[in-house]
């Protein structure tokens, strides 16, 4: 880059740190080496998928800053696509919109483009850590104000209160996903009159005979598909009265784990974490049309309540026709059970996002569109008028 | 003199394949004969037993083909078949594809029927029908395992249902087990099992009498039931009279002329006039509930046989473009080429924008679809090219892009083997985003197998060493294939990105990673780093064009490569044809790329850089 004569790319002989800098972080050299490797990441990454699944792939390729590559029997070392793409970031923004400022005009088309593409990322950056996504399903006639992750487990801990309320104390996954050894990890509560020891922590397992009468966990593989995976563990909760408590917590128990310690009665229930709407959804109904005379789906729709403080309102959920309300969409994502009898009661999944970027990447589409209709256009008109004056 | 010779091959090549595809042309296009010669006495021998009552007496005096106006009337029926309303031809197609593998059905006696007269033939006279080498196997091992003793057959051959009824049970049983394993964990014998026993029961499914089969839904229901109800078959009219349900008056009454079909199948004047009524029937029910609309314009697509004289002209143009490399003086020869190619291109939209008014969506819906697209796409864009630089390159690239193109389409077809106007899951049915994304990334592809295409012509002519490809004329065509690419880059580009927003409408989320996003990344990723490269003056003539030419197997991954994985929202599918196709391409382009990097004598140093 530096041999290269100034005047061949508008780049000067790197001077100042700045400038140098300049050179280094917004060649067109480092772009081209960066888009091939997350060329190469992207490539590897799909076809990891067939035998990891999406969600390992997206962890360790997508979402990583290094990685290993197993090639056969090889360890390749590579940068994550992440690491890829935010120095690509870097060099978008000092190469394709710092270096350019020299000729503005002229290069109109190639600025909004890659300021629409630095938008994309911006949306990509946001998405990745500041939204949330999860589901909820209902039944006809149920309703919720709550939804629930794919992935993400946590420890309810709640207390059935005289008044008949219930009082919940929520420990998040981060404190006892390493628990899996028979030493396990001890949680305190201030107002509990109890310490929760949880051991044996299984990402996966499966409930089945011990041979004395009772249940016991066994771990299962890891399941491709993150969602599948039913998390397990046993729990012990030692009262501050000297009482103990023995039981398991199952992600897909029907009943959580009870106990009354102190004159007060608790449940002890591990299950995928659960964050608050700001309003309640009740389905009214939910209709599968088929093609007809076929199994294949022509439409799927839930005909919902949306219930805020004293407003409710009637919305249809259905492919391509979310609901938008309060920061958080809704999708009509599943539905079920499979293998239900005609006529009786399904349930509807809908899929839930809170994502604050959610439409940033339209806004990104149509500055990249004109930009680039604008860059190429001007470049074809340029062509075409040399061409004529040529001939 | 080497060049020569390859030049005239590859002439002649393709004046044989123009020749051995006219038959064809004529064949889609025009009806069937009037009367074949009748072809009982070989094709039903009396001494079987025939499934039916039909005496075999009679049968000996059948003819095989019905009139040519019959058939006609027959293929006109209007049938619910797939979730929507289409000709009977339609379904006639398809069948004796999946089935047999070809769109006709060559008899023992050397006659030919097209699909609507064998359909007529099994519904009619399925005592003859079941002698007829019908089901296709392509390989033999299959009917080893079902354990049957047959004559003599090749390893790919076909055989008739006669030949594989005292199997059945068997291969039922085998299929059954098959079936219980995922797709992907067949080895080739059980896929193929499970393919023959299914089309053995389609083929029962067509052996029921005439007058209750539940094969075919005729009937449409009654005005005012909504119209996503399943039409009637005439097995549903019978158990309706069997359970003394009440029968609409004018069901009662088509299904009164259906029963007579049977009983005079011998005497084609009453016939005609008893299907002609009930067809009248059928299509005034079903235009009084709103349906099938462009029931007559798919049939006269069928007739018409557009694409087939389409890539005739593309070849013809093809060869014209090859004269005129012999005889670089002569200007009629490429004007006539040019007007093949623009003919072929023009058949070939008028082919899209009729499937768009008869299925009432944007150009692409299906995999199928997207290959017509592309070539159309692409033979459109090379002709511009042609118009502004007049170097004979883009019209080359028109005729290779439109006789490549058409074969696909035809290949993909024969291996798929289903209608290619499907009814469209839930997630798809949205016209505006078929009209934008999926209408833009196509572009992106077709402008990149352009690019692709005369990047490999610039690498050859090198490896040629072709006279006239001088570096002048290099420099001239990188400059033509960075233009394209740019053109692909923004397509691709908008395309991939408004499929994320779509992916966000619908699924909740813009990016996920999922296969056929990442291959839409992937073609974006290689675009832009080859305008990048050749910005930043790392890429010339000789780079640009090699890139370009690489990138055509990023895009045949992206299009093609990521469906046979088997994952991903995005799958239609695995089909081990297409497998071995791209196969073919991935190497034999590497292979080229390879060798055009292949180190040269100092005699033949770098024309261009």
């Amino acid at each position: 880059m530096a041999e290269r004569a100034p005047d061949q790319h508008g780049v000067r002989r790197p001077r100042s740190v700045g400038q140098r800098f300049v050179a280094l972080f917004g060649s067109l050299e480092l772009s081209c080496t960066l888009l091939l490797l997350l060329g190469l990441l992207t490539w590897l990454g799909t076809l990891a998928q067939v035998e990891h699944g999406l969600f390992e792939v997206q962890k360790k390729y997508f979402e990583s800053y290094l990685l290993v590559h197993w090639l056969g029997p090889v360890p390749i070392p590579l940068p994550g696509a992440n690491l890829v793409m935010s120095v690509l970031f870097v060099n978008l923004v000092v190469g394709g919109m710092l270096r350019l400022r020299a000729s503005f005009d002229r290069n109109l088309g190639v600025l909004a483009t890659h300021l629409g593409i630095a938008l994309l990322f911006l949306s990509g950056f946001v998405k990745l850590h500041h939204s949330e996504e999860g589901h909820v399903t209902l039944f006809e006639g149920q309703s919720s104000a709550t939804y629930q992750s794919y992935h993400r487990w946590e420890l309810a801990i709640s207390e059935a209160l005289p008044d008949g309320s219930v009082r919940e104390h929520l420990v998040p996954q981060e404190a006892f996903l390493q628990a899996t050894n028979a030493q396990g990890v001890r949680l305190q509560g201030s107002d509990l009159p109890f310490d929760v020891e949880l051991r044996y922590f299984m990402p996966n397992c499966s409930v089945g005979a011990d041979g004395a009468g009772g249940v016991m966990l066994r771990a299962l593989p890891l399941d491709a598909q993150s969602e599948r995976n039913i998390a397990g563990a046993q729990v012990l909760l030692r009262g501050h009265d000297g009482s103990e408590h023995a039981g398991l917590v199952w992600g897909r128990d029907l009943h959580p784990f009870g106990a009354r310690v102190a004159e007060r009665r608790f449940a002890v229930d591990l299950r995928h974490e659960r964050y608050p709407m700001p309003f309640r959804i009740t389905l009214d109904d939910f209709q599968k049309e088929d093609h007809p005379g076929t199994g294949m789906p022509k439409s799927f729709l839930s005909d919902v309540r949306v219930q805020a403080g004293p407003t409710e309102r009637a919305v249809r959920i259905s492919m391509n026709e979310p609901l938008r309300d309060e920061g958080l969409v809704l999708y009509q994502a599943s539905w079920g059970p499979a293998n239900a009898a005609p006529g009786a009661p399904l349930f509807s999944t809908l899929a839930v996002v809170r994502n604050p970027a959610d439409q940033w990447p339209l806004i990104g589409c149509i500055v990249i569109a004109l930009g680039m209709a604008g860059h190429f256009g001007r470049m074809l008109w340029r062509n075409l008028r040399r061409q004529g004056a040529r001939s | 003199m080497t060049r020569r010779t390859l030049a005239f091959s590859t002439v002649l090549l393709a004046a044989v394949l123009t020749v051995l595809t006219a038959p064809a042309r004529v064949l889609a296009a025009v009806p069937a004969p009037a009367a074949a010669p009748a072809a009982a006495p070989a094709a039903a021998p009396a001494a079987t037993p025939a499934p039916q009552s039909a005496p075999a007496s009679e049968a000996d005096h059948v003819p095989s083909v019905m009139p040519a106006a019959t058939v006609e009337l027959f293929e006109a029926l209007p049938v619910q078949d797939g979730g929507r309303v289409k000709p009977l031809r339609s379904l006639a197609d398809v069948t004796l594809l999946r089935l047999s593998g070809k769109r006709s059905l060559s008899l023992a006696d050397g006659s030919k029927l097209s699909a609507p007269e064998w359909l007529l033939r099994v519904l009619l006279h399925p005592e003859l029908a079941v002698e007829d080498p019908l089901f296709l196997v392509q390989d033999d091992a299959v009917i080893r395992a079902v354990e049957i003793m047959v004559g003599e057959h090749r390893k790919r051959d076909r055989y008739s249902f006669r030949e594989l009824e005292p199997g059945l049970s068997r291969l039922f049983e085998l299929a059954h087990e098959a079936a219980q394993l995922e797709e992907r964990e067949r080895s080739n014998l059980q896929a193929q099992t499970v393919v023959l026993a299914s089309n053995v029961n389609s083929f029962l499914g067509l052996l029921d009498p005439l007058e209750a089969t539940r094969a075919l839904a005729l009937l449409p229901p009654g005005v005012g039931v909504d119209t996503t109800a399943e039409w009637l078959t005439p097995a549903d009219m019978e158990q309706r009279g069997r359970q003394a349900l009440s029968v609409d008056p004018e069901h009662a009454r088509l299904m009164g002329l259906w029963q007579q079909l049977k009983r005079q199948r011998h005497d084609a004047t009453a016939f005609t006039a008893t299907l002609d009524e009930f067809q009248r029937g059928t299509r005034a029910l079903m235009a009084a509930r709103g349906e099938g609309g462009q029931v007559d314009l798919e049939l006269r697509y069928h007739r018409l046989g557009l694409l087939s004289h389409a890539l005739a002209c593309f070849l013809l143009s093809f060869v014209l473009v090859a004269i005129s490399w012999l005889r670089p003086a002569s200007r009629w020869v490429p004007r006539l080429g040019l007007c093949a190619a623009a003919l072929g291109t023009l058949l070939l939209c008028a082919v899209i924008v009729l499937r768009c008014v008869i299925r009432g969506r944007p150009p692409v819906s299906t995999l199928y679809e997207t290959v017509l697209f592309v070539a159309a796409t692409g033979c459109l864009l090379a002709l511009i090219m042609e118009w502004m630089t007049k170097r004979r390159v883009g019209l080359a690239a028109a005729a290779i892009l439109g006789s490549v193109g058409l074969f696909l389409a035809n290949g993909y077809e024969l291996l798929d083997k289903q209608d290619t106007m499907p009814s469209l899951i839930a997630v798809l049915d949205t016209n505006f985003w078929l009209a934008t994304h999926v209408t833009a990334i196509t572009l992106g592809y077709s402008a990149g197998m352009l690019a692709a295409l005369l990047g490999n012509g610039l690498l050859l002519a090198r490896l040629l060493r072709l006279r006239r490809a001088d570096a002048a004329w290099e420099r001239e065509l990188a400059r033509m294939i960075y233009g394209i690419v740019a053109f692909a880059a923004f397509f691709a580009t908008v395309g991939t990105i408004l499929g994320g927003i779509w992916a966000n409408e619908s699924w909740g989320r813009f990016w996920g990673w999922d296969p056929k996003e990442n291959g839409a990344l992937l073609i974006v990723i290689t675009q832009v780093a080859i305008l990048h490269a050749r910005k930043a003056g790392r890429l010339r003539a000789f780079g640009t064009a090699w890139a370009a030419a690489f990138s055509g197997t990023v895009i045949a991954f992206s299009w093609w490569g990521v469906n046979l994985l088997g994952v991903g929202l995005h799958s239609y599918g695995f089909t081990s044809g297409i497998h071995n196709a791209l196969w073919s391409y991935y190497l034999l382009q590497w292979g080229v790329c390879a060798v055009a990097l292949w180190p040269r004598g100092p005699a033949e140093a770098t024309p261009a850089n």
